[in-house]
């Protein structure tokens, strides 16, 4: 077992096994893709991009006021988003590889906070695409989306475990 | 951006755009709203309840805690302006907020 927090002054060193390391690296390229877009998602048209750039007025009388809010906000924010999302690799790229070959990624408390960030956009997307719901039935090992699921569940403890860190609730 | 209301399409007719203006009277507050989500993890919400309106943690515990039970919650309130600015932080944070007018 990797020891996977280690505590340092100012933030966190992290332990990723390879496996973990290209995962990482593959999730963020995927996405980057729903942050490439140039205009704000028209709705019904892909639910992943609705959830990551949600509407800011319900009420259907503000339809004019919610396109002013995407016109102005949403360019900033994808640009935001994606640069956070690129933190994230910067600190892999600058990580030292262990003798047991795990990739040892030193956090400060800023590359904390856009790893959170980060890892909460991975799983919203996959949440979406995995239909996550509050109360989930449990994944059969036959179910066919168990790997995704697994890959879900270990982003949710690297996230936790990053934010009980930043908030000093670390056991 | 769906056009489900009448009189809300790009029709050129600019004399239009000052009515919408006028609608809204800058006292009315807008309350910002925070609606429960199965993927965001408790802790992180509270953790950006802290970042972004500068709560404490009791604060933004409890409001977390109304989002978790009652499905939402209004976790601030003020100007269009305001509204807006706060809106738009808790997208870039992946929360689902959306601002309404206050109704007494």
């Amino acid at each position: 077992m990797i020891e996977r927090f280690r505590r340092r002054t100012r933030g966190v060193e992290l332990a990723l096994a390879p496996v973990e390391v290209s995962l990482l690296r593959q999730l963020v390229a995927q996405l980057e893709e729903y942050f490439s877009e140039d205009a704000p998602p028209v709705r019904g048209e892909d639910p992943v991009r609705d959830r990551l750039f949600p509407r800011a007025f319900l009420d259907p009388t503000e339809d004019a006021a919610e396109a002013d809010y995407q016109s102005v906000v949403y360019s900033d924010l994808a640009k935001e988003r994606s640069e956070t999302a690129q933190a994230l690799i910067a600190t892999l790229d600058a990580g030292t590889v262990r003798r047991d070959e795990t990739l040892s990624v030193q956090l400060s408390v800023e590359d904390m906070e856009r790893w959170i960030g980060a890892l909460n956009d991975i799983r919203l997307a996959l949440g979406v695409t995995l239909e996550i719901k509050e109360e989930m039935p449990p994944i059969g090992e036959d179910d066919p989306r168990a790997a995704e699921f697994a890959v879900y569940d270990w982003l949710t403890y690297l996230q936790g475990g990053l934010v009980a860190v930043l908030m000093g609730d670390e056991s | 951006m769906t056009d489900t209301g009448p009189g809300t399409g790009t029709g050129t007719d600019v004399l239009e755009a000052p009515v919408e203006e006028t609608v809204t009277t800058p006292d009315t507050p807008w309350l910002v709203i925070v609606w429960n989500d199965p993927v965001n993890l408790m802790s992180y919400v509270v953790l950006v309840f802290q970042k972004v309106f500068g709560y404490s943690r009791a604060k933004a515990e409890k409001l977390m805690l109304e989002v978790h039970h009652d499905g939402k919650s209004v976790v601030a309130s003020g100007t269009r302006e305001k509204a807006e600015a706060d809106v738009s932080r808790l997208h870039g944070h992946g929360l689902w907020a959306t601002m309404e007018k206050d109704r007494p």
